[in-house]
């Protein structure tokens, strides 16, 4: 009876082993654990068995029948999975993923965050004003002469109430000091517009940034790191500056800052911004606004720059005409979809 | 304004190379446009003469030259010039000559006739634009001679003087800042020879009644002198800094204006009725210019009369029957002051801008008038003859525009963040005079001297910016409400741009026609007043108009998909004038045909869910009035009810215009950024299983989801989690649903906070929703 059972218990694990189909192994289940099956019998044998022996064998036949259980679970398994993987060796990866929609911001608006985050990391904050501006925002306070040729009909755009759109984003320095005591640090990219002629490489509208900082103490060393700072983040630490001294109303002494980048522009010059020291004449303009001395040009210095984004963008990216970057094409748009 | 090197090196003993001028120029804030070589490499080509010519018998264009070129042997050219007559003096490059633009000069046959060598026009030459016809050389050119004995050879620096410096507008002017800059000598004057004994004022011949425009006028009579053309040096002068020679006086008047500043007028004594009088224009007082045209002036212009009638401008061009001409032999050579004021509102007034009024309006030295006037005269005497009157009559007197400007030397170190010790000496080269303590006298051409500051900034550009040490500060600085909006956009842009729009950018001036892509209705529009083009006259009331544009633009050039947003300012007549606005425009593919997925295209509710993603809000839409933009219009309200814009899809026919293939979906919200950002706290998540359940049900196909919703609502069920709808379907066919009815299947989430549900809970929960749904909406269960 030993013998039988060791036997049996052999042959049923082998055929378990053998079967490669989950109904061969049903087949097998039912074969030795079915209720006609060959433990099955055996069991029903046990009132053959003699009584002593009745504990030992009851004990081998219960081995056997968790043994085959066991094996058929397994070999089940075994089986599942090799069909799955079977399945999935079926997949074709090299089919192409599902087209997904994919957008991009302008290339303006990125230069634009670039220039401001870089500007952030030297404490500057941002600052806004209107595009529709007063005429002593955007000149009388920012001491341009009355009868400046900027102020003319042929240049700026005015509404018929005699406000107009702001020619340059210095109108923020204006706001800024006139709503703020000193110091400040503050940046403002914006808008401005030119009574321009659209061609090739101008818009009448275009995007300026905007720098202002007033502190105790503030001088043309200041002015000449932040900007060189500014410029070798903005454009990579190979870039070349130089100031050259300039004339703008608002700032004196005035500069225009040149850059010089391999690559760019066959690497000549160009100029990138004007800036300055804060003239004294603007602080006495706000200072009058406010009705205080809150920017005594005796105790407050302070310099100011604006770039406009648009031309750095073409000689950046070599735009061959400055309107590609208003037509919105989406080729275009997705060139620079980073 | 274009400068001669040669002529400069009249004033100046500069040794330095043109590359060391243009850098100093360049740090002396004089912008440098461009160098070029003129008259240069002229080697073989000399002055030669036409002695005859006759037509080329193979060409009707071409003539046959016989020209003298000194050899004593004629020589043959032929040439496509008509602009010679025998006699002529002509530049001529000889075989082996290379002109200017590389061309290599050799004996040929032109048409079957040889032609040993060529005749230039002046463009050939690189001396002047001109290639009309041939460069005709002055008679007293000697034939044989080298053409660069004429010409010699010149390098023409073009250089941009910024507005507040007047005085860098002359080559006088250019060498003493040049001296100052490169601490060379000062350059001194040329010499007067034939200057005034005296000057004496005498109203009858000139009578000043217009002080405050012109408040000093000279005139110097000439007689006898002979109206011509000028002699080659002048001409060649004149050409460098590119004038045009006109005849030896006018000549002369813009010579001195090209070598001290100071512009000068010639009138023919003749044609003057009585004598000057500086007086305002009259009302509607009419001139014709130099320029052939009218002017009409009035009142607030300066003009130079004689007893009758105006003659000129005052200070921008004179008249065109008053000018010296060919016959001419007493002339009055007018030097003046005009107030720059004055001169730039004439001048802007009538359009009208001369080397003249340019000077005159950016202020030129009172103190020199009477000196470029000697200078004027010496040089007339010399090139036309004649005889200046002993005396100059003046009237008026010369502004004292010197002033005293202090400066600290501590102020300038605090300015600068450099102390630079020899700044006295740095102002003194400048040619300003230490008038003790910090004083300083500034000399009557700087006049853009005026404060501390302004003397700062020479001692800067005078001790070289790149000598400043650059220092960088880091100071922390709090968020402002401006930082805060920026920050908000950007997260705005990065969503729109991950859900596969396109950001774009439009100009805010636009056409009238941009009124009729409007969602919302906007009558009162911004524009303005003096627009360059008609179609550049209003200000964007909306984005959308921009968006359509861009459309177009894309589906012309063969895109069938655009999803584009712009971001910016919107304008209108309100109290807040300038509003910042979200525009969205979809049309086109949504998702695009492939192999594990068909196409679809974008419609409005892809429009509401990009949206609500992006925002992170809940969006209520309620059908508006349709307009002859949008027949499907919705205003667009958050789950609070603030009404943040409208949205809904253009009219098929206008979208088929612009060239879309499908439908053209538009939205436009006002943003409101920049506010406090939303707390983040940990809220206890779900730990109990949700039970679903679905319901399908017919209704009238006029009711709207939100009416479900609603009747979901109003039940108050507390074990009510989530609706979704999941299916909803129309048969206008009548078969599978009656054609007034639709099927909507909604799914629906009960949960309870505390607990497992039971199924019976959620049963009893489902049936009195489902109820209420048939109470409220009577619509019919399908079971």
């Amino acid at each position: 009876m030993n013998d039988d059972l060791q036997r049996l218990q052999a042959a049923a694990l082998a055929e378990i082993q053998r079967a490669d189909s989950k109904i061969e192994l049903e087949n097998l289940r039912v074969k030795y654990l079915g209720k006609a099956g060959a433990v099955s019998r055996l069991s029903e044998n046990m009132r053959n068995v003699p009584k002593e022996d009745r504990p030992r064998i009851g004990k081998l036949l219960n081995e056997i029948r968790n043994a085959v259980t066991v094996a058929l679970d397994s070999r089940l398994e075994a089986l599942a999975a090799e069909g799955e993987a079977q399945n999935l060796s079926g997949v074709d990866e090299t089919l192409p993923g599902t087209p997904f929609r994919a957008g991009g911001m302008h290339p303006l608006t990125l230069l634009q965050d670039q220039a401001v985050q870089i500007m952030r990391r030297l404490g500057f904050a941002l600052a806004d004003g209107p595009d529709i501006e007063t005429e002593w925002h955007c000149f009388d306070a920012l001491n341009t002469p009355a009868n400046h040729p900027a102020r003319n009909d042929s240049d700026t755009f005015y509404l018929p109430d005699g406000r107009l759109l702001r020619t340059h984003t210095s109108t923020v320095q204006i706001r800024t000091m006139v709503a703020n005591e000193p110091p400040v640090r503050v940046i403002g990219p914006g808008a401005s517009y030119r009574r321009d002629e659209t061609d090739a490489t101008h818009l009448n509208q275009f995007n300026q940034l905007e720098g202002l900082y007033v502190d105790r103490n503030v001088s043309v060393a200041d002015l000449k790191g932040t900007l060189e700072y500014f410029v070798r983040e903005l454009l990579g630490q190979e870039v070349e500056t130089r100031l050259r001294p300039h004339f703008f109303p608002f700032t004196e002494p005035s500069f225009e800052l040149d850059i010089r980048l391999p690559g760019i522009q066959e690497g000549k010059w160009m100029e990138l911004l004007g800036c300055g020291m804060v003239h004294p004449a603007v602080f006495e303009a706000v200072n009058a606004r406010r009705g205080d001395n809150a920017y005594d040009p005796e105790h407050w210095t302070g310099f100011a720059f604006g770039m406009g984004l648009e031309r750095l963008a073409m000689s950046l990216f070599a735009l061959p005409d400055i309107r590609l970057l208003i037509e919105n094409d989406q080729r275009f748009l997705a060139q620079f979809a980073t | 304004m274009k400068l001669s090197l040669n002529w400069l090196k009249e004033f100046l003993a500069v040794r330095h190379s043109i590359a060391e001028i243009v850098e100093a120029l360049t740090f002396a804030g004089v912008e440098v446009e461009g160098v070029e070589q003129r008259g240069a490499e002229l080697d073989k080509v000399i002055v030669a003469q036409v002695d005859a010519f006759e037509p080329h018998p193979n060409a009707d264009r071409l003539i046959v030259c016989r020209i003298n070129d000194g050899s004593g042997l004629p020589r043959q050219i032929v040439c496509g010039a008509k602009n010679f007559r025998a006699g002529d003096k002509v530049a001529l490059a000889l075989p082996g000559a290379v002109l200017p633009g590389g061309v290599k000069i050799k004996a040929s046959k032109l048409r079957g006739i040889e032609s040993e060598g060529m005749l230039c026009s002046p463009r050939e030459l690189n001396l002047a634009d001109d290639a009309a016809g041939l460069l005709i050389l002055p008679g007293d050119a000697p034939i044989g001679g080298p053409l660069s004995d004429i010409f010699s050879p010149d390098t023409i620096v073009e250089v941009e003087v910024t507005p507040n410096r007047p005085d860098l507008l002359s080559h006088f002017g250019i060498a003493r800042e040049l001296a100052a800059l490169l601490d060379l000598p000062a350059p001194k004057l040329p010499q007067i020879v034939a200057g005034p004994e005296r000057s004496c004022e005498d109203p009858s011949s000139v009578r000043l009644e217009a002080p405050e425009g012109c408040p000093f006028y000279s005139a110097r009579l000439i007689r006898g002198i002979r109206v011509g053309p000028s002699p080659g040096w002048l001409r060649e002068k004149l050409e460098a800094a590119g004038l045009r020679s006109i005849n030896n006086v006018v000549d002369v008047t813009n010579y001195v204006l090209l070598e001290l500043g100071q512009p000068l007028h010639a009138f023919d004594v003749a044609k003057i009725r009585g004598g000057i009088v500086v007086r305002r224009a009259n009302p509607a007082e009419k001139l014709l210019a130099l320029d052939g045209k009218d002017y009409e002036l009035g009142l607030e212009d300066v003009v130079i009369a004689d007893h009758e009638r105006a003659l000129a401008i005052g200070g921008v061009m004179g008249g065109e029957q008053s000018g010296v001409s060919a016959t001419t032999t007493d002339m009055l050579l007018e030097a003046a002051y005009f107030n720059p004021g004055f001169i730039r509102r004439t001048s802007r007034r009538l359009g009208l801008i001369s080397d003249s009024s340019f000077r005159f309006e950016r202020g030129v030295d009172p103190q020199a008038v009477l000196f470029a006037s000697a200078r004027a005269t010496d040089l007339l005497l010399e090139v036309a003859g004649g005889k200046a009157d002993e005396s100059i009559v003046i009237a008026g007197s010369v502004p004292d525009l010197t002033g005293l400007v202090e400066m600290r030397p501590e102020r300038c170190t605090k300015i600068l963040g450099m102390e630079v010790p020899d700044s006295a000496r740095l102002l003194i080269r400048l040619g300003l005079k230490h008038a003790g303590e910090n004083r300083w006298e500034v000399p009557s051409y700087r006049q853009d001297l005026i404060r501390e500051e302004d003397l700062i900034e020479e001692v800067c550009r005078m001790a070289g910016i790149q000598k400043i040490p650059s220092r960088v500060f880091g100071i922390p600085t709090r968020k402002s409400a401006a930082d805060r909006v920026h920050d908000d956009l950007m997260q705005l842009r990065q969503r729109l741009v991950g859900l596969g729009l396109f950001e774009a950018r439009s100009l805010a001036l636009v056409d009238e026609r941009s009124l009729d892509f409007l969602i919302e209705p906007r009558p009162d529009t911004l524009r303005l007043r003096n627009p360059l083009v008609e179609d550049q006259r209003i200000l964007r009331p909306s984005l959308i108009p921009g968006l359509i544009k861009a459309a177009e633009r894309n589906f012309n050039r063969g895109l069938n998909s655009v999803a584009i947003f712009e971001i910016g300012r919107v304008f209108r007549v309100a109290a807040a004038e300038e509003l910042l606005c979200l525009s969205v425009l979809l049309s086109g593919e949504r998702q695009s045909k492939s192999w594990n997925q068909d196409a679809a295209a974008f419609d409005l509710f892809d429009l509401k869910g990009i949206l609500k993603t992006a925002l992170r809000k809940e969006l209520v839409l309620t059908r508006a009035q349709a307009t002859s933009f949008a027949p499907l219009v919705c205003n667009v309200t958050d789950g609070d009810g603030q009404i943040l814009g409208r949205m809904g899809q253009v009219r098929p026919g206008l979208a088929k215009e612009i060239g879309a293939r499908g439908a053209i979906l538009v939205a436009e919200l006002t943003l409101r950024m920049g506010g406090t950002p939303k707390t983040l706290r940990y809220k206890a998540l779900d730990r109990f299983p949700a039970v679903t359940r679905d319901v399908a049900f017919f209704a009238d196909r006029e009711l709207k989801y939100q009416a479900v919703l609603d009747a979901f609502t109003s039940a108050q069920e507390p074990l009510l989690a989530d609706v979704r709808l999941f299916d909803l379907f129309v048969d206008p066919t009548g078969q599978k649903v009656p054609a007034n009815k639709k099927s909507m299947a909604c799914s629906l989430t009960y949960r309870a906070s505390n607990r497992t549900l039971t199924q019976e809970e959620a049963n009893a929960a489902h049936s009195r929703l489902k109820s209420q749904l048939v109470e409220r909406l009577g619509v019919t269960l399908r079971e």
